[in-house]
């Protein structure tokens, strides 16, 4: 295509103009500029741009002219401003900037005045907070011309719950704003009609609460629809004819305006003054329906929540039910809103799930990784979650999610005990537990400090879920427990670690109570034989918590602190067998989970491999590591030679895990330490272990704070580079620190938790045991293993743990193979609290 | 009449119900309590921090008797009740004057 001759062009575009302007004059002029006349003159000015466009020429990339605000709208007045957005489907270069100019340069020389924006696409991903004016006219956006694709795309960009309801906010505000240079009054004697209470800037705001909460919001309000879209048409044809009048973009109804206005818009009466008095009289009535239509959206639109989603005063509800109804894979989010916003889910969505839920199956609700880790993270414990839980319930989603629950509906089981249906037995253990965190007795509290300590706190809702759904049978009812939630996690897809703990804590979860009411935990065998049940800390914690809520749960009264008293006991210890006596028990050639670890050992790893490897290891490391953990390890650790140190570096997440194996080195533990806090790691988890061969496993979980594996292109071969170096001597971990560890003890977290360093000769038979606990920072374990290893002992087995800020480790040391002397632990202790407290 | 008040071990209760189920008293009052004899409780350690039990959870069992088999009861209490450690806890005797039945009015002296 040859683009047309400028002058050519000029004047077709003036002539197509000139005949949409005289159009609408000549409508104006005899009362009739209302809502049609605007909408026609708008779209033959969408035909003048199209035009435009077409002249301009061809350009290769996406392009798309948009109509915004009023324009958008089609209610563009004879001055109203053409408000244009100019968007690009790639980044804005100079080809694009040569075409705006080729689109702008007539319409300027047309003598229109065009507000335009120019964007790419990629520019929404971002919400211009600074701007919500151009935000709000964004709502208005209509395609006129270029690329529908563009502009659709565009649309999914922008039409977001976030973005709806940051527009939303600004809408409030800037019409507290605009009403406050009024006075707050509509009745103004020269009314703005465009912008005074009740004028058209109020009219649209309406329609904008209702479009951006509830689409019907306004057919519920003060006006019916006809006497708004009077209301509208009314105001459009004064402001058509101030705009004829004035011959420019002039709004305000003043007394002059006012008897010209009367007479185009033919008010009868034989004097002029009574004109404008009817004429008046009849904006005032519209304005206060529009007034008043707007004050009952302010006060009842739902603030929107989340997609389709909107909070009111009788709870979060669907804006459009019938879309909800048609996507119950969104349906958990109303739920997840409602505790999030700290209210329930209103009657009415309630009604809207009860009516559908049963068409669809318990796949339908949870259709993708996505859908499966909103489950997950809806069932964190917190204030509210027993409600929205009952609620899911009592609409029947609940049961339809997890028919396994449903089983257990209404199910009443006899005995002395229980005072509630297993299902709500079920659901108040939740109750009890998300009060934990809130609860002021003591007995409760220090276990409301586990649950606020715990890494995965939903697992045991999951848990908690499903621990009685077996009976629905009158047999043993956590062993079908176990098989049912076996279902649930292979429809949600919990695996691994995750799904061993929901069902370890099924399967025992009446294990704690018989142990702790009914033996005789004074006897160091039951401790014993507790402790290896669980195998670790956070299994304990959990079924402790367990425990605690599902005694509670049972009936009024049922947990006393005397109760509470047992459980603690047991708790704290079992936690002291699991971090202090482990060094003691040693995996022997008979041990079970040997055996099963030769069972299933892959191809490339020998029996006598697993046996040299583990055997002398504590018993702890079967229970810490899975076995893929735990081959990849004995893999680690082959023909390793007294001068290497063997490493293996892995992303899992969002945290990183680093294993070492090597022979004996002094300082080893705090060497590694000091690596990986000189690269800004955060230390989250580790074990040490030594093998009476003398190998030494050190496992470490951590975060890269500084993001500097993201960074930079070979971090992690530089880290084990240097970690190798540190460890075989050829380079000085002090010196890497430098500068790192400034500032560490004035960190907050240090302050905040006063140290606490507790030496224990007793409880082990081969170690002395050191408890610390401190605030967590970074360098804090090289702070601690140096000072461990300047006195000259070897750190065997440590045990290195995070809670919130919390530093908790636990080192078992040696000197020259044996426990320490008094005068060494006093010595030791010492040092080691004043290191923590920064005094040295 | 005896009043037999039993402070026993909290997993010792089932074993006492037994044994006096064997001698075929039934009636019992069982009650929560805690406190501390010679044992006076003891230090506990948790992450380094050391705090006080003194008063231990235990069990109080209490039986109304005839004089006729209060010995009879001590013994089979005493033996239920016995780990043979610290802790094991005390029967205490005390005579009862009468006792009223309240649904009837009854008296037993």
């Amino acid at each position: 295509m040859t683009p047309a001759q400028p002058d050519s062009i000029g004047s077709a575009l003036k002539a197509l103009f000139g005949a949409a302007r005289e159009e609408l004059r000549v409508a104006t002029a005899r009362g009739a500029g209302g809502r049609m006349a605007l909408e026609r003159y708008a779209d033959r000015v969408d035909g003048l741009i199209r035009h435009v466009v077409v002249d301009a020429g061809p350009y290769e990339g996406e392009v798309a002219i948009i109509a915004l605000g009023g324009y958008g709208r089609r209610h563009l007045c004879l001055h109203s401003d053409i408000d244009l957005l100019v968007l690009f489907g790639q980044a804005i270069g100079a080809p694009e900037e040569r075409l705006v100019h080729r689109l702008l340069n007539p319409l300027w020389d047309l003598g229109v005045v065009v507000g335009h924006q120019v964007r790419a696409l990629a520019d929404f991903s971002q919400l211009e907070t600074d701007n919500p004016e151009f935000l709000l006219a964004l709502l208005d956006a209509r395609p006129v011309a270029g690329a529908r694709a563009l502009f659709e795309r565009f649309g999914a960009v922008f039409h977001e719950a976030g973005t709806h309801a940051f527009i939303l906010r600004s809408l409030l505000t800037l019409i507290q704003e605009r009403h406050a240079g009024f006075n707050d009054t509509l009745y103004q004697l020269e009314p703005d009609v465009k912008d005074a209470p009740g004028a058209l800037r109020d009219l649209t705001a309406a329609r904008t609460i209702a479009m951006l909460t509830e689409p019907l919001l306004l057919r519920r309000g003060p006006a019916d629809a006809a006497r708004f879209d009077d209301a509208e048409d009314f105001l459009l044809r004064v402001r058509s004819a101030l705009h004829l009048e004035y011959g420019r973009n002039q709004n305000i109804l003043s007394h002059e305006l006012q008897e010209r206005t009367a007479e185009i818009l033919d008010y009868p009466g034989a004097e002029t003054r009574l004109r404008v008095e009817r004429l008046m009289s009849d904006y005032f009535r519209h304005a206060r329906i529009v007034s008043r239509s707007l004050e009952f959206a302010r006060r009842t639109a739902p603030v929107p929540v989340g997609p389709n989603m909107g909070l009111s005063r009788d709870g979060v509800r669907f804006i459009d039910p019938l879309q909800a109804a048609r996507n119950p894979a969104s349906w958990l989010g109303i739920f997840q809103a409602a505790l999030d916003a700290g209210t329930e889910v209103s009657d009415e969505a309630l009604s809207c799930i009860q009516q559908h839920v049963d068409r669809y199956r318990a796949d339908d609700f949870f259709i993708d990784v996505e859908g499966r880790a909103a489950l997950l993270r809806f069932l964190k414990p917190r204030p509210g979650l027993y409600a929205r839980l009952s609620q899911m319930h009592d609409c029947g989603l609940l049961g339809r999610v997890f028919p396994e629950f449903q089983a257990i509906s209404w199910r009443v089981v006899r005995d002395f005990y229980h005072k509630y249906t297993v299902d709500e037995h079920t659901l108040l253990t939740i109750r009890k537990l998300e009060r934990l965190s809130g609860a002021t007795e003591p007995y409760l509290a220090r276990f409301g400090s586990l649950l606020a300590d715990s890494q995965a706190p939903e697992l045991l809702v999951l848990a908690l879920l499903f621990h009685d759904v077996g009976k629905w049978r009158d047999d043993d009812h956590a062993l079908e427990s176990v098989r049912m939630a076996e279902q649930v996690l292979d429809r949600l897809q919990v695996s691994g670690e995750a799904r061993d703990v929901v069902l370890f804590l099924i399967r025992h979860h009446l294990r704690m109570s018989l142990a702790a009411f009914r033996r005789d935990t004074e006897d160091p065998d039951i401790v014993r034989q507790f402790a290896g049940l669980v195998g670790t800390e956070e299994r304990l914690k959990l079924l402790a918590l367990m425990t605690l809520v599902d005694v509670d749960a049972v009936g009024p009264g049922t947990l006393t602190p005397w109760k509470g008293e047992l459980l603690w006991r047991l708790y704290v210890d079992a936690y002291n067998h699991l971090t202090q006596r482990y060094g003691d028990e040693r995996i022997e050639r008979t041990e079970a989970g040997l055996t099963e670890l030769q069972g299933h050992r892959p191809g490339d790893v020998s029996a006598a491999e697993v046996t040299a490897f583990l055997e002398g290891l504590p018993q702890r490391y079967l229970h810490v590591f899975p076995h893929d953990t735990i081959y990849r390890h004995i893999r680690l650790a082959r023909d390793i030679k007294p001068d290497e140190v063997h490493l293996s570096l892995e992303q899992k997440g969002t945290t990183w895990a680093l294993a070492a194996a090597t022979l004996d080195k002094p300082f080893l533990f705090s060497n590694i330490c000091g690596v990986l806090s000189s690269f800004g790691m955060n230390i989250l988890r580790g074990h040490a272990f030594t093998n009476p061969n003398g190998l030494v496993l050190d496992a470490f979980e951590f975060t890269d704070e500084d993001r500097f594996f993201e960074l930079n292109r070979d971090a992690q071969a530089q880290v084990l580079r240097v970690m190798q170096d540190v460890v075989s001597g050829r380079a000085d971990v002090t010196e890497l620190l430098k500068g790192r560890e400034q500032g560490i003890f004035q960190a907050k977290n240090a302050q905040r938790f006063p140290p606490v360093v507790h030496a224990d000769n007793k409880t082990s038979g081969r170690y002395t045991i050191f408890d610390i606990v401190a605030g967590n920072a970074l360098g804090l374990l090289y702070r601690i293993s140096r000072v461990i290893s300047r006195h000259g002992c070897d750190v065997d087995l440590v045990l290195i743990a995070t809670e919130g800020e919390k530093a908790i480790d636990v080192f078992h040391i040696a000197k020259a193979g044996s426990k320490l002397t008094e005068a060494e632990q006093i010595a030791l202790t010492s040092d080691l609290q004043r290191t923590l407290e920064g005094t040295v | 009449m005896k009043l037999l008040k039993s402070i026993v071990r909290p997993n010792k209760v089932d074993d006492v119900k037994d044994a006096l189920a064997k001698l075929s008293i039934a009636g019992m009052t069982v009650t929560e309590v805690r406190g501390h004899g010679k044992q006076k409780g003891h230090t506990a350690i948790y992450r380094g921090k050391e705090y006080n039990v003194s008063l231990l959870p235990k069990m109080e069992i209490e039986v109304v008797v005839s004089d006729a088999i209060a010995e009879d009861a001590i013994k089979a209490i005493v033996q239920a009740a016995r780990t043979g450690e610290i802790g094991d806890g005390r029967v205490f005797v005390l005579p009862v004057s009468e006792s009223y039945r309240i649904r009837t009015g009854e008296v037993e002296r």
